[in-house]
């Protein structure tokens, strides 16, 4: 195959690479690398062999490259070359996958990191940042030109970096807007779960939640990709029950304030958000599923932060948004369970423990009945300090 | 070919010059006295000041063959290195040995004299350009020696290398030659590096913009030693202080390198009152230093003392009462500058002060921790901050080696990433610090503990903070990105890199090509 048209994809910025298809009857590929000598050949040849893997047997390629990891150079390749094709087709099928296991639904979710899909200088040490949850963004953070070089990347770094514990999500433009094509290149890279940004209606996830179906059996994904709609407009608000009801893999709301806000005509503060912050809690908790608060935008304000994520937990909140890697400590701080909250779960834990051995269905601790999402939350808290099984 | 204690192949002698091998950090037993200057002396009325730089060069009796030193405070806003080379070589003075403290980019012109046999021989810290340029082979007539700080005192002050004639910029000066670099208007910092070119130099220099009436204080350089008072247009721009290194990073990675840092001194209990500290001028140990500030604000903990490098970081924590007193060797930019000269709890040190191996005191020898950089680092822990990965030597030692041979606990901040090159290697391509005075290694995987620092790796677990192995976080990086090639290394040796005792710890060799 040989692409007929010139296309190029990427950038010079750091950590990045920008490749350039040229029609050509031949395989040619160039390389300009910063490190010279010493990765030169290994680019060439990794090139090489991606194109011949893609059935491309006449292009002149050539790969500039600004620091950029491997995954990186192969993701502007693809989408150099799907924009050569006119067509994304040729790349929806499975990248060989690091191992990676799945998440409980009810799992730790006490931070939800953005980092924007689009730039390869942010996703270069995305797994060192260690968030519960990270978030990689192919809507608002993404540029209307890049989105498709964007999804390359996206669908590249979940194949390629082992990110340990954190679970892995990937918020997806609305369906109706280019959200089928992230799906069909990055569900096969076997993320956790999904966001879907604009959630104002239960249909939305429920389609969302067909297309994942039929993607997870097409690209013969081990499990079930979880739901994340991110509530963040006043119709959202109002109908964040039937959504967080509509399929069983929601396995959180989002709240999104910066639109909230905005639509509503609010300034933003705690007091003008906290109804619509309770109603949110209340009907994911009445719905079984998880709620996470919203982003604070501003990074240099610790305090700020600290005090915000302190109140949501209150409230009710599991978790909370964070913009940059060093809002994760502070997240995790106000999320973590009181001295007293531990002794409790110690001591239902050990309970339940103990009840099993003897045989025993019905567990009680401190007088009351510990059942099934009770003891999930004690463990669960013990999780948080480092007691029992992993955050999982 | 012999090789010394960490099994780098150190030839006997290089260019005529023995090479003692190094045996391990602290080993080395100094015999002898210490040098001096000549014995001189003048008569009353007698008048230093020569009318031009030139004239005071005639005046000096400098010759072919001849060293000439200079100190490195106004960093890459130096106007006195070229000036002097170049009115040498109007002199028809040639096959000069230069003994700088440090070069920088600004110094890149020299090039030019080294091709022209004007400079056949460096002594000192190759940064940047010059660097690149000896790397290539066979520019010069021996191949430089590199060392540390402290390394170059004890040099001087042990007789290992003759100044013929120092240079000393000053930013101020009186006709008798007393100078200091904190008043007239372009103030550097501290000049005390000079202090030793000035009681060992044959002859002494001063050159400055700023001549004032007697006597100028503080007297960092003394008239006792002063031989000539040459007054020019501008001796430096403290401009060209700040460069690019100098600032708290922004980059997520780097911030979290430097959170882990701070974490692990805290978590072996280290960051307490009375506490003294160094951390490096890069932008990792910048942050940490910032982190380190905040820790200290919430926790109440003051720290007796701080060695600079000294940035506005350490300026603030002085102000704030966090920091005792800061030990300065070198001003990095105008607030530390001002500060310097204003506070009393700011002092100068002189490099022998700081970390001369042939003393009897090191206030290196008393930092509880210090947070340091590298190009590289190895499984063996053995830092590399001189060459790249490509094998170009680019930068000086600095005080990395008097710092982590001194700290309690030194910890080596670095990504395991530099662009797409691995930062972790196998074996570093050249030994600047041996992993015996490294303690910790921190990159944004986890953090490394040496392993005879078990004590170490159990506050840290108990801490909860990621403990790993190099290996394991080098695997990961090169996951990534592959291993690459590695430098293919000749025989010539384009640079000497000793330790602060004065052995060798590494040459480095003349790449010359790519297996």
């Amino acid at each position: 195959m040989r692409p007929t048209q010139e296309a190029s994809a990427g950038t010079e910025d750091r950590s990045d690479a920008l490749v350039r298809v040229r029609p050509a009857g031949r395989l040619t590929v160039s390389v300009r690398t910063r490190t010279g000598p010493m990765y030169e050949e290994h680019i060439a040849s990794l090139v090489r062999q991606a194109l011949r893997g893609y059935g491309v047997d006449g292009a002149h390629v050539e790969v500039g490259e600004e620091g950029a990891y491997d995954h990186v150079i192969l993701a502007r390749l693809e989408a150099a070359l799907a924009r050569s094709l006119g067509s994304e087709e040729l790349f929806r099928s499975a990248l060989p996958v690091v191992d990676r296991t799945p998440t409980s639904r009810s799992r730790l979710r006490r931070s939800r990191l953005y980092v924007p899909g689009g730039g390869a200088r942010l996703l270069a040490f995305a797994d060192s940042f260690g968030p519960d949850c990270l978030l990689l963004d192919l809507e608002d953070a993404v540029a209307l030109p890049e989105k498709d070089s964007a999804r390359f990347l996206v669908r590249r770094v979940l194949a390629t970096m082992d990110f340990g514990r954190t679970e892995l999500w990937v918020r997806i433009n609305p369906l109706d807007a280019g959200g089928a094509d992230d799906l069909a290149l990055v569900v096969g890279s076997r993320p956790h779960g999904i966001c879907l940004p604009k959630a104002e209606d239960p249909a939305q996830v429920l389609a969302l939640a067909d297309l994942l179906a039929s993607l997870e059996e097409a690209y013969s994904v081990p499990w079930p990709l979880w739901i994340m709609p991110i509530i963040e407009s006043p119709r959202g608000v109002l109908a964040a029950a039937d959504i967080a009801r509509a399929a069983e893999r929601v396995a959180c709301l989002a709240f999104g304030a910066e639109d909230y806000t905005r639509e509503v005509g609010a300034r933003r503060s705690w007091e003008t958000l906290l109804w619509a912050r309770s109603q949110l809690v209340a009907s994911a908790k009445a719905s079984g599923v998880q709620a996470s608060d919203t982003v604070y935008p501003n990074v240099e304000d610790e305090e700020g932060l600290r005090d915000e994520a302190q109140r949501a937990r209150d409230l009710g909140f599991d978790g909370k948004g964070v913009i940059h890697p060093l809002q994760i400590g502070i997240v995790h701080g106000a999320f973590a369970p009181s001295a007293e909250e531990v002794a409790w779960a110690r001591g239902a834990v050990e309970a339940a423990v103990a009840a099993a051995k003897e045989g025993r269905g019905v567990v009680a601790y401190q007088g009351r009945m510990i059942d099934r999402p009770v003891l999930e939350r004690a463990k669960r808290i013990l999780a948080q300090v480092g007691e029992g099984s992993d955050a999982d | 070919m012999p090789t010394n204690a960490l099994g780098r192949e150190i030839p006997e002698e290089v260019a005529g010059r023995t090479l003692r091998p190094y045996q391990g950090a602290f080993v080395t037993i100094p015999a002898g006295r210490r040098a001096g200057g000549p014995l001189k002396t003048i008569r009353p009325g007698a008048d230093k000041v020569a009318p031009s730089l030139e004239e005071a060069i005639r005046r000096s009796g400098l010759r072919d063959g001849m060293t000439i030193s200079f100190h490195h405070s106004f960093r890459d806003g130096d106007r006195l290195v070229l000036p002097v080379v170049d009115a040498c070589a109007r002199l028809g003075i040639g096959d000069l040995r230069l003994f700088p403290t440090a070069l920088f980019p600004c110094h890149e012109p020299l090039v030019r004299y080294i091709q022209e046999g004007v400079l056949t021989r460096i002594e000192g810290s190759l940064n940047g350009p010059i660097g690149a340029f000896v790397s290539q082979g066979g520019k010069l007539k021996e191949p430089p020696i590199l060392r540390s700080h402290g390394g170059r005192w004890r040099a001087v002050a042990c007789g290992e290398v003759g100044i013929d004639v120092a240079f000393i910029a000053a930013s101020e000066a009186d006709p008798y030659g007393n100078a200091n670099g904190i008043n007239g208007p372009h103030a550097c910092g501290p000049i005390s590096f000079s202090v030793i070119d000035s009681w060992c130099a044959d002859h002494v220099v001063v050159v400055t913009d700023h001549l004032v009436p007697y006597p100028a204080v503080p007297p960092t350089i003394e008239q006792g030693y002063v031989d000539q008072v040459v007054v020019v247009d501008q001796v430096g721009d403290p401009a060209g202080i700040v460069t690019g290194t100098l600032r708290v990073t922004r980059s997520p990675t780097q911030l979290k390198i430097a959170d882990l840092a701070v974490r692990a001194v805290e978590a072996a209990g280290l960051v307490r009152n009375g506490m003294g500290f160094q951390a490096g001028a890069g932008g990792i140990s910048l942050a940490a230093q910032e982190i380190l500030a905040r820790r200290m604000k919430a926790t109440g903990v003051r720290a007796a003392f701080a060695i600079g490098g000294t940035t506005r970081y350490l300026v603030a924590m002085l102000n704030e009462g966090l920091v005792g007193t800061i030990l300065d060797g070198q001003a990095f930019d105008e607030e530390a500058i001002v500060s310097h000269r204003t506070n009393p709890r700011h002092q100068p040190m002189t490099p022998g002060f700081y970390a001369d191996y042939n003393s009897l005191g090191c206030a290196t020898y008393l930092l509880d921790f210090a947070f340091l950089g590298g190009t590289e680092v190895d499984l063996e822990f053995n830092v590399n901050v001189n060459t790249h990965s490509d094998g170009q030597l680019l930068h000086g030692i600095g005080g990395h080696q008097d710092v982590a041979s001194g700290a309690g606990v030194t910890v080596i901040t670095l990504p395991t990433l530099r662009g797409r090159v691995p930062m972790i290697r196998d074996q570093v391509t050249t030994v600047t610090t041996p992993g015996e005075v490294i303690d910790l290694v921190v990159t944004e995987r986890g953090i490394a503990v040496n392993p005879r620092r078990a004590d170490l790796a159990a506050d840290l677990r108990r801490a909860g903070l990621p403990v790993r192995t190099l290996a394991e976080m080098k695997e990961e990086a090169e996951r990534l990105v592959g291993a690459g090639k590695k430098p293919l290394f000749g025989d010539e040796i384009v640079g000497v890199i000793q330790w602060r005792d004065g052995t060798v710890i590494d040459v480095v060799r003349k790449v010359e090509g790519w297996q």
